[in-house]
């Protein structure tokens, strides 16, 4: 519908009426707000740290311009591979697992049993819960001597794990939160999962295809350009990872404590960055650093639309 | 409608969003002036805004303060406004409208003094006579790099040795550990580890503050004459070295799941309230965190422990400070120092200071009949005077040291890296940043 309308009005473009040129100018007029705050807030900022990225800047003296020198120190240092390295784990592993979880979700509440509205609401409750708030939380449930997860897993006769404080458990414990605020994906794909045409479903039965076989044909093709779309956001979001960790690993105002918690198991990009800017005042080094997290953001994204003609289907293609 | 009609408005709507994004730069006195005040200004009154850390009864504290300040100055009204997001002090510098005064922490100022963020006080302090010398040397020195003084140093924070009287008594004890030594062997003895390593109880737990242990084996973290940065010290090895032994003993899985399962800092449940640690290293606030949520704690205060082979640097000690600064491009720092001045004058020191519970950085002010009752302070104010108290060395890149180094720490106590690889990742980052 979209690509309709698009292409309409590119045809009219140079055969303007006084009266649509009237509308168009009315129309920039009332969404001059937003063009501006863009210019202002999202094009010069983006331009700008470009050019603080060739510089050494700590924000009271004028930057000075050191060519690629902050480029060049980035990838000589730890912090920077580290962190990445936790970022890649976060993107990577608890992206899909967190989409794999959701769509089960939105399959479980796609059921028409008695009371699914209330289940809905449930299920996305934990969506609407602010960060902060449902981080403090878990750092309860996820205590090892009286957590919830634990005495959980006592009852099973499993490990206890110390899950925040542990360097090989911090992450899966981030795992598990994002988790619980699959709520939000599982309320797309389950708008998706009911624009499934059912006589779809009822001629695969017809031809005696069991569910499994209805959910590889039909519900997955179906879904691949919503997961392709909450695949690419839940990139872009767990590139971008930062108030779990700045809460659970106890980040200090002062600046003394290391942000990243044990073995600096939590020291995410945006973490990292975060220090260097407002901590160490290195405002160039940061602003190169997020130039680096813009580029890996920007070709992983290239390289997923660029596959997605393999796995996705756009209806009536 | 016209098409004129319609470029009118575009316009004034243009128009009305850019003066409104530009009003951010409008001088902010004015919109102070509009606000109703209960006492009137006297003609020609300046305003300041004055951003502080402190919230809760601590700002109410500075607040006494700064209404006795108003009461007294007509000529120079002040508003205190609790801003515990110090970034914003950053933003408002940087965007040209800062605060007329506002509080630090120590380690921070020669990293935002140096940078130009803070006035430079020397001119002030040399034509008002404020004697330097009446201040604890080593909470200056967080103020001050290469004989510029870039703050005032208000408050003051040292650790001492907690120690628990019941427990110790139970293990046969009649008075806390003198030696590092004599620490060891307390530790061990005050434990209590259950079958299979878990841990009910810790004498002290070993990730302990390196800095203060590092100055009692006389370990520096700069060297002055080779401008070298020293992580890889004797003294600071010798400290972690003490940790990593006490570290060891128990091995990170149980120490984590036990130091996991400890309560919050500030609540009865904190492990020394609640005996889960004999003894414990913190700070002057303590005591008076214990009158509030553990009043029937027998506890003790004495001084950390000393090496025995090093007698002479007894009493030892790690300071840091809070201070109140001149930010950069404000309009009256006249007024300002005016302010500060009076606040950091030994009385108004004292009743702010003793209202926190903390330490004043003046000597003149220690012997403030206020502080009498001030839980615990008699010991913290013995302490003070010694001349083992050191701080960390003020320079451009304190933050990044200290972070570097409690990363390497960490990873030292834990046995991911080596002491000496993990000292020398430090030397090797760091060193660069001198220069």
């Amino acid at each position: 519908m979209k690509v309709t309308t698009a292409a309409n009005q590119r045809k009219r473009v140079s055969g303007w009426s006084r009266k649509e040129r009237h509308y168009v100018f009315l129309g920039l007029a009332f969404a001059s707000p937003w063009i501006i705050g863009f210019l202002a807030f999202t094009v010069y900022p983006f331009f700008g740290s470009l050019y603080l990225s060739l510089t050494e800047y700590d924000l009271f003296s004028p930057p000075k311009w050191v060519g690629l020198q902050n480029y060049k120190l980035i990838f000589a240092d730890d912090r920077f591979y580290k962190s990445l390295g936790n970022t890649f784990f976060m993107a990577f592993i608890s992206v899909p697992i967190t989409l794999a979880v959701s769509l089960l979700i939105a399959m479980m509440l796609n059921f028409k049993v008695k009371g699914i509205n209330y289940y809905r609401t449930i299920f996305y409750l934990p969506s609407v819960i602010p960060i902060v708030a449902s981080a403090l939380l878990w750092t309860w449930m996820l205590n090892p001597d009286f957590g919830l997860v634990n005495m959980a897993l006592r009852t099973l006769g499993l490990t206890d794990p110390a899950w925040l404080l542990d360097p090989r458990y911090t992450k899966p414990s981030l795992i598990l939160m994002s988790l619980w605020g699959s709520g939000a994906g599982a309320l797309i794909f389950l708008a998706a999962l009911q624009g499934v045409p059912r006589q779809y479903y009822e001629a695969a039965q017809v031809d005696g295809a069991n569910w499994w076989y209805r959910f590889w044909k039909i519900t997955v093709p179906a879904l691949s350009p919503i997961i392709l779309f909450q695949l690419i956001m839940g990139l872009i979001g767990a590139f971008q990872i930062f108030t779990e960790s700045y809460i659970l690993a106890g980040g200090k105002v002062d600046g003394s404590g290391s942000l990243g918690g044990p073995e600096q198991s939590l020291l995410f990009y945006a973490v990292n960055l975060y220090q260097e800017a407002f901590v160490f005042l290195k405002m160039g080094y940061a602003s190169a650093l997020a130039w680096i997290l813009f580029i890996i953001v920007l070709l992983i994204t290239f390289i997923l639309l660029k596959t997605s003609g393999r796995w996705v289907y756009y209806g009536g293609d | 409608m016209s098409k004129k009609k319609h470029w009118i408005w575009s316009l004034i709507l243009l128009f009305s969003i850019a003066t409104g994004c530009s009003g951010g730069n409008a001088p902010q006195s004015g919109s102070d002036g509009d606000k109703p005040s209960d006492t009137p200004p006297a003609q020609d009154a300046v305003t300041l805004d004055f951003w502080y850390g402190w919230t809760g009864p601590e700002a109410e504290a500075l607040e006494r303060l700064i209404a006795k300040w108003n009461s007294a100055n007509p000529d120079i009204q002040v508003k205190g406004l609790s801003q515990s997001d110090y970034q914003k002090q950053l933003t408002a510098i940087t965007g040209g409208n800062p605060p007329d005064i506002a509080s630090q922490f120590g380690q921070n100022v020669v990293p935002w003094g140096l940078r130009g963020a803070m006035m430079p006080l020397d001119d002030y302090i040399t034509k008002d006579g404020l004697d330097l010398k009446d201040f604890v040397p080593a909470a200056l020195s967080t103020s001050q790099h290469e004989g510029k003084t870039y703050a005032i140093p208000t408050a003051m924070h040292v650790s001492m040795l907690f120690y628990n009287k019941d427990i110790l008594q139970e293990a046969g004890y009649d008075g806390p550990p003198e030696t590092i030594s004599e620490l060891k062997e307390y530790i061990k003895k005050l434990s209590i580890v259950e079958d299979g390593g878990r841990l009910q109880r810790l004498g002290l737990w070993p990730g302990m503050d390196a800095y203060t242990f590092s100055y009692a084996f006389n370990g520096s973290f700069y060297d002055e004459a080779t401008q070298q940065v020293t992580p890889d010290h004797p003294g600071i090895q010798s400290a972690i070295k003490l940790s990593k032994e006490i570290w060891d003993q128990y091995s990170s899985d149980n120490l984590d799941r036990f130091s996991s399962g400890l309560g919050q800092y500030m609540s009865a449940q904190n492990p020394f309230f609640s005996g889960k640690y004999a003894m414990t290293i913190d700070g002057e606030w303590l005591p008076t965190f214990i009158k509030q949520y553990a009043p029937d704690l027998n506890y003790g205060i004495a001084p950390i422990p000393y090496d025995e082979n090093n007698p002479e640097f007894k009493n030892s000690g790690n300071v840091t400070t809070s201070v109140f600064y001149i930010p950069k491009g404000v309009k009256n720092p006249e007024a300002s120092w005016k302010f500060i001045k009076w606040m950091t004058e030994p009385e108004q020191m004292a009743e702010f200071t003793a209202a926190l519970g903390n330490l004043p950085t003046r000597n003149s002010a220690f012997s403030n009949p206020l502080y009498e009752d001030v839980p615990g302070f008699k010991e913290f104010l013995d302490y003070s005077g010694s001349e083992n108290l050191k701080s960390f060395p003020a320079s451009s890149y304190a933050n990044e040291y200290m972070t570097e180094f409690s990363a390497q720490y960490d990873a030292i106590l834990r046995g991911t890296v080596s002491m000496e690889e993990g000292l020398d990742k430090v030397k090797a980052k760091i060193q660069p940043l001198v220069k």
